[in-house]
């Protein structure tokens, strides 16, 4: 889909710019630095422009552009396997993010407070499934449903994304977890609460922030996954990732570029959530979605 | 007075791996004292609060709260409160929901919780500060929600780790005096742990001086600091100028040379190793009265501190006496003594402590 050429005015064509520093020197910014990062952000973001861009037009051509129109968002409206594609994403996204997040929250709970060798051992086969390639653990989802003669549906890739989510919650989790102050838990017991509401009044407040952070990541890497929900999915209906690789195999339709907007709105719409998250809590400061700080 | 005490710990061990924290303990805290805990670091003082308090369980001994035995029931069934060291205040509630923390536990209704959390607001000076965020106040004020906290809850015992460590010294002598006027007003059983001398001394109804997870002495504030009941404790509270030598006969012949007359000691048999302990306020150097140890030495070291100065005396080769004197005798800088001079200083033979 890449047809675009790269346009020639990339680089700044005036002479190098010059930035007073404090001290009142004058320092060169060497002009092939500007240039580089612009090349940079054009690579990386000009495709996405090109998608959003097509979205809108009026023909059906992929590399012409024939004027503005809502045609293919239309389109997309009314295609009705395609909407419940979507539908399909968002549930998996959402129900796959509830379960990651309680299941992931008490497993990193657990992994600071048990402090023996089978603890930590937990702690390091916790982080097997980062680094395995998610071909292998498509795969062996798949394997593992068809032997337990579970038949694959949006039931089983709820399941699959759960199982392989919970360690992204429970990395992020675990770091604030430990930095927390013991005596605020013994403090809450201290002052009538019983172990567990000591935990539900004092301990989940306190890590609310990336609680919220880690659902934003989970639902974000979910809804767009492919290759596990492309293993254990069933016929129908089928994520929207997975539904939007069958359709290109059949020839480009202009509404996946309609389809690829609305997912990009929404990723935004996210991070931007995201961001705002921790003004809710009176804290200054942006909010590191990975560390949660 | 009440005969119960409000806290006893039966012999009480705690032990980790290998070695004991906390080895046989026996303590009885009478019920509306300020009591305090006070050793080094690493001596057990704080194991022992948080044995009282619920959060680490004896290995061995029993904990004894108003004669109700509470070895085996967690922190929120026991009628104690403590301020934590961190102060450990709950950051998304606001101050008034810190304070009203413990009340809601119980169930107390809504109108009692606001009347009692205001009081208690009142009572520690922070009034206008109910509904703001613990993390928008300075040290001194979350120490004083810490305090509020615990105390609103009308515990039986309030129990203190190092509440005042945390802060600077001048806000720490102002929580000082404060902390002990809350006390008399509320009439709760204070359980203070510290390291430090000073404040234990003057905050203190009795003084429990713990080393090695032992309690080495314990009595009133003038008790443990007047009368020392072992080496360690001397050197603990204050400078107190030990010196070693051989008791014979009401005198000390020191190590190092001369020997004092310390008055007739009944309980130490002549020949007896002992260390000889004289605080540096106790010695004279000048009017000496009649029956006095006086003895001569070279003046080594002035340290001047504006109300006292502190003269370093070599008394013999390598040894040497801490003299604190007020600046009231030689108040002008010129009748003071400088390095080189020789001096005579003395002191009654009842301030001379001899150790075994």
């Amino acid at each position: 889909m890449t047809l675009l050429r790269l346009p020639s005015a990339t680089a700044p064509s005036r002479p190098a710019a010059r930035t007073r520093t404090r001290r009142g020197r004058t320092e060169r910014r060497p002009r092939v630095l500007v240039a580089v990062t612009a090349l940079f952000f054009a690579l990386l973001y000009l495709p996405i422009a090109v998608v959003t861009l097509f979205s809108f037009n009026s023909k059906k051509s992929l590399t012409v552009f024939g004027g503005f129109s809502l045609r293919w968002y239309r389109a997309f409206v009314h295609d009705d396997v395609l909407v419940s594609s979507l539908g399909a994403s968002l549930r998996i996204s959402l129900v796959a993010m509830s379960g990651s997040v309680v299941l992931g929250a008490a497993l990193a709970l657990g992994l600071v407070r048990c402090r023996t060798r089978l603890g930590s051992l937990a702690g390091l086969i916790m982080l097997v499934p980062l680094i395995t390639p998610e071909i292998v653990t498509g795969v062996a989802s798949m394997l593992l449903f068809k032997g337990v003669g579970v038949d694959l549906s949006t039931g089983t890739v709820m399941l699959a994304e759960i199982t392989f989510s919970i360690s992204y919650v429970t990395v992020i989790l675990r770091s604030r977890i430990a930095a927390l102050n013991p005596e605020v838990e013994e403090a809450a017991m201290d002052l009538g609460a019983t172990r567990w509401q000591a935990v539900r009044l004092v301990t989940l407040p306190a890590l609310l922030p990336a609680v919220l952070a880690s659902a934003v990541l989970i639902f974000a890497l979910v809804f767009d996954d492919f290759v596990l929900a492309y293993f254990t999915t069933g016929v129908d209906p089928q994520p929207l990732s997975v539904r939007i690789y069958s359709a290109i195999r059949f020839g480009v339709q202009p509404t996946i570029n309609a389809v690829g907007t609305l997912m990009l709105a929404g990723s935004i719409a996210l991070i931007a959530l995201a961001l705002f998250i921790p003004r809710l809590f009176g804290r200054r400061g942006g909010l590191d979605i990975l560390s949660g700080e | 007075m009440d005969a119960t005490p409000a806290v006893r710990l039966d012999g009480v061990s705690k032990q980790f791996a290998d070695s004991y924290a906390v080895h046989r303990l026996d303590l009885d805290i009478e019920s509306g004292h300020f009591y305090s805990l006070l050793g080094p670091s690493g001596c057990g003082k704080t194991t022992t609060l948080r044995m009282i308090g619920g959060f680490s369980d004896p290995t061995d001994g029993s904990v004894l709260l108003a004669g109700a035995d509470v070895t085996a029931l967690p922190p929120n069934r026991r009628n104690v409160n403590t301020v934590f060291q961190s102060y450990a205040l709950f950051d998304h509630l606001d101050i008034a929901g810190n304070v009203a923390f413990g009340l809601r536990r119980k169930g107390v209704a809504k109108a009692e919780i606001r009347r009692r959390v205001g009081d208690m607001l009142e009572l520690v000076q922070l009034g206008g500060l109910a509904d703001r965020r613990p993390g928008t106040l300075s040290g001194g004020q979350r120490q004083r929600v810490a305090l509020a906290r615990a105390l609103v809850n009308r515990p039986a015992v309030l129990l203190l780790d190092e509440p005042l460590a945390a802060l600077d010294l001048k806000l720490r002598r102002q929580m000082q005096v404060e902390l002990k006027q809350i006390q008399r007003e509320v009439g709760i059983t204070f359980v203070f742990v510290t390291h430090d001398q000073d404040e234990a001394l003057t905050m203190s109804d009795r003084i429990a001086v713990m080393n090695d997870g032992r309690i080495e002495q314990s009595g009133t504030p003038e008790d443990v600091y007047e009368h020392p009941a072992s080496r360690f404790v001397a050197s603990f509270m204050g400078t107190s100028n030990l010196m070693t030598g051989t008791y014979r006969d009401g005198e000390v012949a020191l190590d190092s040379g001369p020997a004092l007359p310390v008055g007739a000691r009944p309980g130490i048999s002549d020949g007896t190793s002992v260390s000889v302990s004289v605080r540096p306020e106790k010695v004279w150097l000048s009017d000496f009265e009649p029956g006095m140890s006086v003895l001569s030495g070279v003046i080594r070291e002035t340290v001047y501190s504006g109300p006292t100065t502190t003269y370093l005396i070599e008394v013999a080769p390598g040894v040497t006496l801490s003299v604190l004197e007020q600046n009231t005798a030689r108040a002008r800088m010129e009748d003071r003594w400088s390095g080189g001079e020789t001096v005579e200083f003395g002191w009654r033979p009842e301030h001379c402590l001899v150790l075994v």
